[in-house]
């Protein structure tokens, strides 16, 4: 903003100084290459403390992350030290730890995904028509958004609790859940995936439709009436009319929930009876990639290993959102 | 409604701006002052609390600054911290369970036979002393703390209630033996239909503490089959009868279970008492402590280390040097229960003669002075700590219901044999 903001006025000064000034050149010479020096140079000096940070700490760690997998690692024995070439890489393929974690990531990953952005879609469409209260409804549905992870992870522990948790109770009148038989949140994977996939859902759905409903608002009424005319249903006008308008806002909130997705981390880490233990669970029922990375890397001090872990989540999130993003793209008659 | 908007901004602007300030300017003031700051990382209760001020007056010019974290944590901590070269507390506190992967490592740690701590070798139980010695014999990182001498804890009303005896002798004639201690509770929940234990690890340990092998051997070599597949089975014995509120231990849930009377007994190594007392206030003189079946063994206790990285090390030392003098332990122990690992003191009148007000008048001196002198500890592995967390982890997924019978002990011995590789 500041580098086109200095931009314009820079030539005006220019184009009036050089013709009045033009016999003393080699003075004015460098203040003209001065002057372009500050034109040129200056948007990249003023956008450069973004860059200089992301080199700093997200590109140097993203590579030198990548050096590590190569290496033998360990902050318990550190005289196990060296170029371990494609070992950590090998032993990745083996452990039913990860495969564990990778099933679990991507169990929750569909369970909070899938439900959260329809959901979205349904409360925008909702949000989009005539309200009272517009701003208030629309200002609720941010309010997740805003409350921290943490606490609301920690509400929700309390809500997911096997003996005294509101969840059971509420569920006991439906005949789901006694008090001789209570269900444990956290012993099986269904009813943990369930638990976290709540607290991903309840935090996101708001936000993404607040993103559709700004879309939404782009579209052209005359578009519905017209359907409406036709006798298009609301939900065949959803479908039909919306959707195909926003795809790009669509495709984004794709991109970004398999993202984060995939990263879970927070939520599962919190959601443990033990927080510090970092198993999900006591047999990784609900243990996902991200958190057995932390899990070898600091916990079991292994780094190189941790390493090799999160080059191989890296390469999972880029296939799995190249994959979203080409799928959601095709949707509602998408033309590639 | 804009300018509304734009002055709401404002202020959080200034909120935002004179909070940041506020925790600058507080960094820098507890710097200053000049006074040497000594911190102690440590888990649980080590009866700090009540020393430190005492501490403070006799040394104006120290702060201690206690920092208590979980069990686990603290060590992977500290082992971090040793390996980065910094960030190390002056004072670290390491639990038995992870002494011998630490004493392997001593060039880290001030070698407290450097600064004259010799003169207490005597003092100690011998083989408390040997265990925080390195593998060659000649650096002493730590001074012994506690040990854990152990009883079992019951809830005499609760006792009451099922029509068992109450009295700390008929309890303890009641299990001589661990399959004595699953009959009696057989009878407790039979007749009140409520939990007896609060969970299977807290019956392993006990138990893995009785054998005469541990998890490992001494060349450190993993055995399942030898004291942890006793203690195993023992455990699930106990889930099998229908015994445990399946509480995780040290976790919220267990710490309700205290205050909603979800379970009547709870093995008690010495440190215990403090955890209980600390816990649930409310059942003050409602408990009371008799004899663990099977008899004797250590489970738990501490020491007190000097990372070699810490800035006032002459100034730690003779912090830790104050803590292990007899007045200071006594006082531990009849604070937060923690018995001393220095065995003239079991039979200082002080010690000796206390009894527990909070465990009706149990003579908590005499009962785990005897226990402690008797002790026969087992070796504790390198891995000892993470093969524990991997065993209790899988007695939590029986009591879950996820696994049973022979499955649960392979599941077990696999998932120790991981925790040993790391």
């Amino acid at each position: 903003m500041s580098a086109t903001g200095s931009a314009p006025p820079a030539p005006t000064r220019e184009s009036t100084t050089e013709p009045g000034r033009g016999p003393r050149a080699p003075r004015l010479g460098w203040r003209d290459r001065a002057l372009r020096l500050d034109v040129r140079l200056m948007p990249y000096v003023l956008i450069s403390p973004f860059f200089l940070l992301f080199l700093a700490f997200g590109l140097f760690p993203l590579l030198f992350n990548g050096v590590v997998a190569f290496r033998t690692w360990r902050l318990d024995d550190p005289t196990l030290d060296g170029w371990a070439g494609l070992a950590n890489f090998r032993r990745l393929f083996g452990d039913d730890a990860f495969w564990n974690a990778l099933y679990n990531t991507s169990g929750i990953f569909i369970l909070s995904t899938v439900p959260q952005l329809l959901l979205a879609l349904i409360i925008a469409s909702l949000l989009n028509r005539r309200l009272r209260a517009q701003t208030w409804f629309r200002m609720g549905a941010l309010l997740p958004y805003v409350t921290p992870i943490v606490a609301s992870t920690l509400v929700f522990k309390v809500v997911f609790e096997r003996d005294h948790g509101i969840a059971n109770w509420a569920l006991s009148f439906l005949g789901l859940s006694s008090a001789a038989n209570p269900i444990d949140w956290h012993a099986t994977k269904t009813a943990s995936w369930i638990a976290i996939a709540t607290m991903v859902n309840w935090k996101w759905i708001g936000y993404n439709a607040l993103l559709y409903l700004g879309a939404m608002q782009t579209v052209p009424r005359d578009v519905y009436e017209a359907a409406a005319l036709d006798g298009a249903s609301q939900w065949r006008q959803l479908w039909r009319i919306t959707v195909p308008m926003i795809r790009p806002v669509v495709i984004f909130t794709v991109v970004l929930s398999t993202i984060g997705g995939l990263q879970l981390f927070t939520e599962p880490m919190l959601y443990d009876l033990n927080v510090q233990g970092a198993t999900g669970g006591s047999g990784g029922q609900w243990q996902t990639v991200a958190q057995l990375i932390y899990k070898v890397g600091w916990k079991d001090l292994n780094l190189g290993y941790a390493a090799a872990m999160s080059w191989a989540l890296f390469l999972i999130i880029l296939v799995i959102t190249l994959a979203n993003a080409l799928l959601t793209n095709r949707l509602g008659g998408g033309r590639k | 409604m804009q300018r509304l908007w734009s002055r709401a901004l404002r202020a959080v602007a200034v909120g935002t701006a004179a909070v940041v300030l506020a925790a600058c300017s507080g960094n820098s003031g507890g710097g200053s002052g000049d006074k040497i700051q000594l911190k102690i990382n440590f888990w649980g209760d080590f009866g700090l609390t009540q020393l430190k001020p005492k501490y403070e007056a006799l040394h104006p010019n120290i702060r201690i600054v206690l920092n208590s974290g979980e069990y686990n944590a603290q060590h992977e901590d500290l082992q971090k911290k040793l390996i980065a070269g910094s960030g190390a507390p002056d004072i670290a506190a390491i639990d038995e369970g992870f002494i011998v992967s630490f004493r392997s490592q001593s060039d880290k740690f001030v070698n407290l036979l450097d600064r004259g701590a010799a003169q207490y070798e005597s003092k100690y139980l011998p083989w408390k002393w040997k265990l925080s010695l390195s593998p060659d014999g000649k650096t002493q990182i730590g001074l012994g703390t506690d040990v854990g001498g152990q009883a079992m804890c019951y809830r005499t009303d609760l006792f009451q209630a099922a029509g068992l005896p109450t009295s700390r002798d008929e309890v303890s004639k009641l299990w001589p033996t661990w399959p004595d201690f699953i009959r009696v509770g057989q009878q407790y929940t039979a007749r009140t239909g409520k939990k007896f234990v609060d969970s299977a690890t807290n019956i392993f340990n006990p138990v893995l503490s009785q054998q005469p092998v541990g998890f490992f051997s001494p060349d450190e070599k993993l055995q399942m089959d030898g004291g942890p597949k006793v203690a195993f089975d023992t455990a699930t014995a106990v889930i099998d009868a229908g015994l445990s509120a399946n509480l995780v231990s040290f976790q919220t849930g267990w710490d309700q279970g205290f205050v909603n009377n979800s379970f009547a007994v709870l093995a008690c190594p010495a440190w215990m008492l403090g955890h209980i007392k600390d816990t649930a206030p409310g059942t003050n003189g409602k408990w009371d402590i008799a004899a663990i079946p099977g008899g004797g063994g250590n489970w738990g206790g501490s020491f007190l280390t000097l990372p070699k990285q810490g800035k006032h090390v002459k100034e730690a030392y003779e912090l830790l040097e104050w803590l292990v003098q007899p007045a200071q332990q006594i006082e531990i122990f009849k604070e937060v229960g923690n018995l001393p690992s220095q065995p003239a003191l079991y039979t200082d009148p002080a010690l000796a003669t206390f009894t527990n007000p909070f465990f009706s008048g149990a003579p908590v001196g005499q009962i785990f002075g005897a226990t402690a002198m008797k002790l026969q500890p087992v070796y504790q592995g390198k891995k000892a700590g993470p093969s524990r967390v991997a065993t209790e982890n899988v007695l939590r997924q029986v009591e879950a219901g996820q696994l049973k019978g022979s499955e649960a002990w392979a599941e077990a011995v696999r998932q120790a044999q991981k925790a040993a590789q790391g």
